[in-house]
């Protein structure tokens, strides 16, 4: 590269006030390659732009620096400028002026003198650079959705509403994830599952959306646009083309008393069982842990011990013997929405950084509960029909302690994060609990009241104000069984008092966390994860619906703690993010991506190990007769983001990254 | 040692491979040998002047030696820990290979040295040296050893430097690294150093001047030591094939005690285990970044 132009931006005061622009420029003029050196109050205006474009015509540039700020900020803008003059736009580079230079330092005179050198730096970088140009990768216009909760599903129906085709993964043997459990939903108190079963139905109706209820993803391959998912489809011991749910199964099964997972242990289910009675597809499964078939064979038993499902459904749906079966699925877009589980409080935790609440009898006092049970029991469809009784001896409490903060910021029992949905959860229990029980006293104790949201500080007023919530700031120390009564043992911090409270039943408002098995998903997605297991997205401010990994997406409380509202509305936004990318039937990409030299490439593949996407495979080479000359690593375009990685890790240095390459780095760091 | 020869003649005899890769004497000690025909198998030997690692002989880039088709090596622990490292790292498969393992109680520093090992001909390296016999082996031959003792001992004389102040620190590397003459003779001898083209070889750009000269000899010699930061398997090679008598065995060990207290990573000859150097690790400490 021989004609460089440099352009140096005041960015009005910014650089300007620091730095002697003009000198910058000069400077750099001398350099040798450099034909035409300017400086310009506001490079990335109009007339800026025109400046650039002009000297690149009049002046027959093949290559242009911009002095100006972070390349973050305005490559894209001065690359574009230089394209529509003629230019490979990757012969333009910036050079940081202004983040790098003039906001860090006060010395004029040294600011100068840096400025200069960034500059130079940056001139000789550029000599080594090669036109490039923008990869195009076609795209698999159809989207994969991983959980079938209220995110999930809002996803699906968006996308699919859309214009594009969506198959939805549920682990569970019906779609409607914790939202189906909940009794009313804040801050309107409106019921649940009347709001959340009829987007149910609309899922499994849509003509563009294939469920796959009851499945698990296997493995996943390939990148943006083209992603191949191998779905493991569990065996229900139910053929789905043939049941049409009538029921029957599930009323002859004479194992009647297993607990219920929907009803959080709180009621009971058969062996052969749908969920609840709205699910959504509406085909039971058979618990094969708790039939009595399926144990007899897992002990060896010849003979058949029960069979009465099969013998009394009229459409021979019951299939005994169906096994696990795989389908792979082509994709172009991933969106996660796995959602979260309640921090089980018990002494025993499957994390090390989790310790569990042993002081608060969790599990061995049956009327100390967590707010899911809590929902099961305000619920109409729970297994008290709506009554809010003891587990105990199912007595209506007349005083009920709610605890905040269980778990949640409490850095010496593992989380410190806040759960963002107890405050307002917990006042609305409070309301369901006076609305049911009058004469009932509800005691809520609480760190801090975080009622941020539309509507939602006004709903905690009205818990206490409308449905006389008793709020006391501080924490329990000790829960424990005092006969009839539970004995809560606290600190009321407002006025300095030791209080001892006798509840019939106590509510724990236990933290959110992501669901079990989240790092095994996280890692065949290659989506990092934070140590307690939520998904990282992209950007926390500005892509917090991407994630670093192409084409896939977060949606919920697979990310951190999330209310329906935002998973809701975070869940529209990934349906943008995924149509965006399926407007185009080409994915354009930055060239900048890794590129194997194949005659020197040992095939170690350190870089294959390092590599964070999976962008790196095999190849194997062979001469004209086929023979085998040696098995070296190439970069998949679609996958690779252009980390660098490999190219660090390479110890024989036969990885270049395009725009960074050796050439380019070494002359860059000699010219400092 | 006859053990090691019958072995060796049924392994010719039975056509399991085609060459035996190990040791002979020779009016300098041992020397490596390659013996094809099951008569000659009564050449083969192994003590403690065996100090080969011949793990080198068996990079795919020797076309010579992959010419003489499946093979059987005899390794000592720590070679076996070589071999590991190119099956690791994709140079050979384990398959290819029948490994026949040595128990091994220390060796001496030159195949010419002494016929008795003691404390003080012993390698410096194999004090401390805690692995008798190699794991990854198909047969184990010798009797069994007990743990070697020596008077040298590389972790006083490495604290020693290091409470040197950075200036002395730099004259003395200098002083020792002015002696390198780039023969690269620690490169060919090495088992790990596979490459095709060696860093040290590039010229677009020059990372390495390939002068003799302190700056090309520094960025010779700490890039080598990076290179093998938990890859060299501590054979001792490089050092006794070094004819300056630089110690570079003192930069590789302190370069795997770094590796050692960074990632609790200690090489092995388990070639699934996989290295620091080739991991990605989102939990990987990074307060350098800060």
């Amino acid at each position: 590269m021989s004609r460089i132009g440099v352009f140096i931006c005041h960015c009005g005061e910014n650089i300007g006030r620091t730095v002697d622009c003009a000198r910058v420029a000069q400077s750099l003029g001398d350099l040798p390659g450099v034909v035409h050196s300017v400086d310009y109050k506001y490079m990335c205006s109009d007339p800026g732009q025109v400046l650039i474009k002009q000297a690149i015509q009049e002046k027959n540039l093949d290559g242009i620096v911009v002095g100006a700020c972070s390349p973050h900020m305005h490559e894209k803008t001065f690359r574009k400028a230089a394209a529509s003059a003629g230019l490979n736009p990757f012969l333009c580079e910036m050079a940081n002026l202004r983040e790098h230079c003039s906001w860090i330092h006060e010395d004029r005179e040294l600011a100068t003198e840096k400025a200069i050198a960034l500059g130079r730096f940056i001139v000789e970088k550029i000599k080594y650079n090669r036109p490039l140009s923008t990869i195009y990768i076609p795209v698999e216009r159809r989207a994969l959705v991983i959980g079938g909760g209220i995110a999930g599903i809002q996803a699906a129906l968006d996308i699919a509403d859309g214009g594009r085709d969506v198959i939805l993964v549920e682990k569970e043997s019906s779609i409607g994830g914790h939202m189906s459990q909940l009794s009313e939903t804040f801050p309107t108190l409106d019921c649940s599952q009347c709001i959340l079963t009829p987007r149910m139905v609309e899922v499994a109706q849509h003509p563009r959306i294939k469920l796959l209820a009851y499945s698990e993803v296997e493995s996943v391959d390939g990148y943006i646009g083209n992603f191949q998912v191998k779905i493991r489809r569990k065996a229900r011991s139910v053929d789905e083309t043939k049941c049409n749910g009538c029921g029957e199964c599930q009323k002859n099964c004479p194992n009647k008393k297993i607990p219920s997972e929907f009803d959080q242990g709180l009621g009971t289910r058969t062996a052969i069982y749908v969920p609840f009675p709205q699910a959504v597809p509406n085909i039971p499964v058979i618990d094969r842990a708790s039939c009595a078939l399926f144990r007899g064979r897992a002990k060896g038993v010849k003979k058949v011990v029960c069979g009465k499902c099969a013998e009394v459904c009229g459409r021979n749906a019951v299939d005994f013997d169906q096994q696990d079966s795989f389908v792979t699925e082509k994709v172009g877009a991933i969106v996660v929405a796995t959602g979260y589980q309640l921090y089980s409080i018990g002494k025993s935790q499957e994390l090390d950084i989790l310790r569990g609440y042993g002081e608060y009898g969790y599990g061995t006092i049956p009327d100390v509960i967590d707010g899911l049970q809590f929902e099961r029991l305000a619920s109409a469809s729970g297994p008290t029909g709506g009554k809010i009784l003891r587990p105990s001896d199912g007595k209506e409490p007349k005083k009920i302690v709610f605890l905040q903060c269980i778990g949640s910021r409490d850095p010496a029992k593992g989380i410190e994060y806040c759960s963002k949905i107890c405050c307002m959860y917990v006042a609305k229990h409070t309301m369901l609990y006076h609305h049911k029980v009058h004469d009932g006293k509800a005691v809520v104790f609480y760190m801090d009241i975080r009622a941020g949201g539309k509507g939602y500080d006004e709903f905690v007023r009205r818990a206490i104000e409308e449905s006389h919530a008793l709020y006391l700031r501080g924490r329990v120390s000790r829960l424990s069984r005092d006969g009839d009564v539970i004995r809560v043992q606290g600190f009321d911090t407002l006025s300095g008092e030791p209080v001892v409270i006798n509840a019939d039943m106590v509510v724990l408002a236990t933290a959110m966390r992501p669901q079990p098995g989240i790092a095994a998903l996280a890692q065949k997605l290659s989506v990092s994860y934070d140590q307690h297991g939520f998904l990282n997205e992209a950007h926390p401010k500005l892509r917090p619906v991407e994630t670093n990994t192409a084409g896939v997406f977060l949606a919920g409380a697979c990310q951190s703690p999330r209310d329906i509202p935002d998973s809701v509305a975070m869940a529209s936004a990934t349906a943008s993010k995924v149509l965006g990318l399926f407007s185009k039937e080409l994915l354009e990409r930055e060239p900048l991506i890794a590129r194997v030299d194949r005659m020197t490439c040992t095939g170690c593949f350190h870089c294959e190990r390092v590599c964070p996407y999976g962008a790196v495979e095999r190849k194997t080479l062979t001469d004209s007769k086929g023979r085998i000359i040696k098995v070296i690593a190439e970069v998949n375009q679609g996958v690779c983001q252009g980390c660098g990685t490999c190219q660090a890790t390479c110890p024989s240095k036969s990885v270049e990254l395009d725009g960074f390459t050796d050439e380019q780095i070494y002359a860059a760091v000699n010219a400092i | 040692m006859q053990e090691l020869r019958d072995l060796a003649k049924k392994l010719l005899l039975d056509k399991q491979v085609n060459a035996i890769l190990g040791y002979e004497w020779d009016r300098r000690g041992a020397r490596p040998a390659f013996i094809t025909e099951a008569g000659d198998c009564d050449r083969l030997v192994f003590d403690h002047r065996c100090v080969q690692n011949l793990a080198a002989y068996l990079s795919p880039r020797r076309a010579n030696i992959a010419q003489l088709g499946r093979l059987a090596v005899v390794i000592k622990a720590c070679d076996a820990r070589a071999v590991a490292g190119l099956i690791r790292e994709n140079q050979l498969k384990r398959e290819d290979l029948v490994l026949i393992g040595v128990r091994c109680g220390g060796v001496v520093v030159n195949p010419s040295d002494s016929e008795q090992l003691n404390a003080e001909n012993i390698a410096p390296r194999c004090v401390g040296c805690e692995q008798r016999e190699p794991t990854l082996a198909d047969h184990l031959v010798g009797e069994t050893q007990s743990a070697p003792v020596g008077k040298a001992n590389r972790d006083l004389r490495l604290s020693e430097i290091e409470k040197l102040n950075p200036e002395e620190r730099l004259s003395l590397w200098t002083s020792l690294l002015s002696q390198c003459t780039r023969c690269y003779a620690c490169r060919q001898v090495c088992p790990m150093c596979f490459c095709e083209r060696c860093i040290a070889d590039k010229t677009q750009p020059a990372w390495i001047e390939s002068s003799p000269h302190s700056r090309g000899n520094f960025s010779w010699h700490l890039t080598r030591a990076l290179h093998l930061a938990g890859r060299c398997v501590d054979c001792g090679e490089c050092e006794r094939a070094c004819p300056a008598g630089i110690p570079l065995g003192l930069l590789n060990h302190k370069v795997a005690r770094i590796v050692a207290s960074r990632y609790g990573y200690a090489v092995s000859d388990d070639p699934s285990r996989e290295t620091p150097i080739g991991s990605y690790r989102l939990d990987d400490e990074q307060e350098f970044i800060a």
